[in-house]
């Protein structure tokens, strides 16, 4: 029930519809208006015509002589009309009736004449003109009926042409206005997916006609690809510049060697020889990180998944980090489920790189003394995995951009460290369907990943 | 001791590998382009080839798929200036036998050649290990050391266990990481040197004779 309200609301905010429901309302609008000013002007006219054979036929009975020529007249004309049609009444000066109707006495001139209710005849209100004529009183009225049907005759052309022309017109704005709809949504929802950073979204084809919306949704594909193209290259080229950078490492790596291995190396050139080395290493590392994501975010085929035990994994790695723990004096804990198992799909060795750059990130980020915890919980359908420390934690509006690839806080600029690790990281989760997100742990970073359990096997 | 054949378009580098092997005491033959590597292969008997994934005319991968092909299964050693885990298991995949990420150190290079030289066969079937007078019963968990019990922890129990299985050749410490820890990039800690120290305090501190060796620049070794 909510979502069709909803529904409905999105329909009724969408400008195709709002533009269809205004015609509408304006068509019926001015079609009602002019019927009305055609129905008063013909009315009118029908009075005027009306009054004017009032007059000519009293005239024809003021010609006669005497009142009592008027009352045989009008008796001859009342015996062959029809008195739904036309009254004739003569009521002369003693009170003589003669007609086809008795009309009471009133004031000269023309009224609006309608007969008592037990009279049988048509109820329907007579335009009567009345005179004084010999000392009686002369009435003739003509039924009004004429212009009554041509109320029912708008009101008939009201429902057989303006109603159904208005249904008709609704329910096409409102199919069109909903075709439209679909194709703004369709739009939405690939600009939507390609603001999130899925580069590879498109609105594809439209089935149906070609109008603005279908060359609208063109232009958008056509600049998602221009996009996805170029950040492509750029991947492209920064992979290619990592990898041409590693063979002149390679090089510097081996001179190295061999400059560490010389028989007669003075004792003072040593600890720099190992310190160049270590530098190498760690151009290395950041080379490898670099090549690493560019290859996750490139699509890296998931065929070679397998169930993972994240909780054998989480174990493994807190005990590889405990020795490095112990000598910064950083305590470091496990907590595992109890029993059964937090097998996902995924790639162990890139689940063992996230949850190594998350620990070393927590040992690297957080005083001595500081405690990290490794936690694996499993629900219904769900395995979360969760590293936090009790450091200074990361201030929540840098949270997003930590994810990011080389950035790092002011505060750890001094401390080692590439500003790869947790981008890495970020794109390991998303290349298996997982979320992450950053939370205060109070004190401190809380890292947590949610995975879909894998029911390969139960 | 071996034939070696190095495949590798980098001067530099192949020359200090091939040089390096040779003052090993090894035959080195060094080729630079793919498909001359694939003929000489096919052509020449080795005991171990040593290829660079990436090379000009035939890559490295497509070279051991070809060889693995005509049924040649000379145990390779892929070289790599990629890295990534999929590049890993793609060079395994293709027939690789083992995998080495540049830069590295000649020390792991030459572990890992003598490991491939000798992989360990038939001695899964052996119920108790030796070294000296260190004795590791395999059926009931249990190591002596001149007939007394030493405790030992799971992790420690399978470093030594893998060392003893390999007596004589140096293990690098990524080589045991991979090994015992199943983890197979170097997360940068001294967790091998620590579970080390850790097993020769109960191993062979004790005791007169030292067992576990440090090789200098290179890893571990168990004395035959």
């Amino acid at each position: 029930m909510t979502s069709f309200l909803e529904s409905s609301r999105t329909l009724f905010r969408s400008t195709p519809l709002r533009l269809a429901l205004a015609l509408v309302v304006l068509f019926a609008f001015v079609s009602l208006l002019s019927l009305g000013a055609s129905y008063l002007v013909i009315r009118d006219s029908f009075n005027k015509s009306m009054e004017a054979d009032l007059r000519q036929e009293l005239a024809g009975f003021q010609a006669a002589a005497s009142s009592s020529a008027v009352a045989r007249l009008i008796a001859a004309e009342a015996a062959v009309t029809d008195p739904e049609r036309r009254i004739l009444s003569y009521v002369t000066a003693d009170g003589k009736f003669s007609g086809n109707v008795r009309v009471s006495r009133s004031n000269e001139g023309f009224r609006l004449l309608s007969l008592p209710d037990e009279h049988e005849l048509s109820e329907g209100p007579y335009l009567a003109l009345t005179s004084n004529l010999y000392g009686g009183q002369l009435t003739v009225a003509n039924s009004r009926s004429q212009i009554e049907d041509l109320g029912e005759l708008f009101l008939n052309i009201l429902f057989l042409s303006v109603l159904p022309t208005t249904v008709i017109a609704l329910t096409a704005g409102l199919l069109i206005s909903r075709r439209s709809g679909r194709r703004i949504d369709a739009i939405g929802e690939a600009l939507k997916q390609l603001t999130a950073g899925d580069l590879s979204a498109r609105v594809r084809t439209m089935v149906g006609r070609e109008d603005d919306l279908s060359s609208i949704a063109g232009l958008v594909d056509s600049m998602a690809a221009a996009q996805q193209s170029s950040v492509n290259a750029l991947r492209q080229v920064s992979a290619d510049i990592a990898h041409d950078l590693k063979t002149p490492i390679q090089r510097v790596a081996v001179l190295l060697n061999k400059a560490r291995e010389m028989p007669d190396l003075p004792e003072k050139l040593e600890p720099i020889l190992n310190d160049a080395g270590q530098e190498t290493a760690s151009i290395v590392a950041t080379f490898q990180s670099l090549l690493q994501i560019s290859q996750i975010e490139g699509g890296s085929p998931k065929s070679r998944f397998q169930p993972v035990d994240l909780g054998v994994l989480a174990a493994t790695f807190v005990e590889v980090y405990e020795p490095a723990a112990e000598e910064t004096s950083h305590r470091i804990e496990a907590v595992l489920p109890n029993g059964g198992t937090a097998m996902i799909s995924g790639e162990k060795g890139l689940l063992g790189q996230v949850l190594a750059n998350l620990i070393e990130n927590a040992l690297r980020h957080t005083p001595a003394g500081a405690s990290i915890k490794v936690a694996v919980r499993t629900q219904a359908d769900k395995v979360c995995l969760e590293v936090s420390d009790t450091g200074p934690g990361v201030p929540a509006n840098e949270r997003q951009n930590v994810l990011r690839r080389l950035y790092r806080l002011e505060t750890s600029r001094t401390t080692p460290g590439n500003g790869l690790g947790l981008s890495l990281v970020a794109a390991i989760v998303d290349m298996h369907d997982g979320e992450i997100e950053l939370s205060d742990n109070k004190p401190g970073l809380r890292v947590a990943m949610t995975f879909e359990k894998d029911s390969s096997d139960g | 001791m071996m034939k070696i054949l190095v495949v590798e378009d980098d001067k530099m580098t192949g020359n200090y590998v091939a040089e390096g092997l040779r003052e090993e005491g090894h035959t080195v033959d060094l080729m630079t382009d793919g498909k001359d590597a694939l003929l000489q292969a096919s052509t020449t008997s080795y005991d171990i080839l040593i290829v660079d994934r990436m090379l000009p005319g035939l890559d490295g991968v497509s070279v051991v798929k070809t060889m693995r092909g005509t049924k040649n299964q000379t145990p390779v050693l892929f070289l790599t200036s990629l890295g990534g885990v999929d590049d890993r298991i793609e060079g395994l995949n293709a027939g690789g036998d083992d995998y080495l990420v540049k830069p590295f150190a000649f020390g792991e290079l030459s572990a890992r050649v003598a490991a491939l030289a000798r992989r360990p066969r038939g001695t899964q079937d052996e119920i108790v290990l030796r070294a000296g007078d260190l004795e590791m019963d395999l059926v009931r968990r249990k190591v002596t050391r001149a007939g007394q019990p030493i405790d030992l922890l799971p992790r420690e129990f399978a470093l030594l266990e893998h060392l003893l299985r390999r007596k004589g050749r140096v293990q690098t410490r990524t080589m045991l990481l991979e090994a015992v820890w199943d983890i197979s990039f170097d997360p940068q800690t001294n967790v091998v040197e620590t579970h080390i120290s850790r097993l020769r305090a109960k191993v062979d501190k004790p005791y007169e004779v030292e067992l576990i060796k440090t090789v200098r620049g290179a890893g571990y070794r168990i004395e035959e």
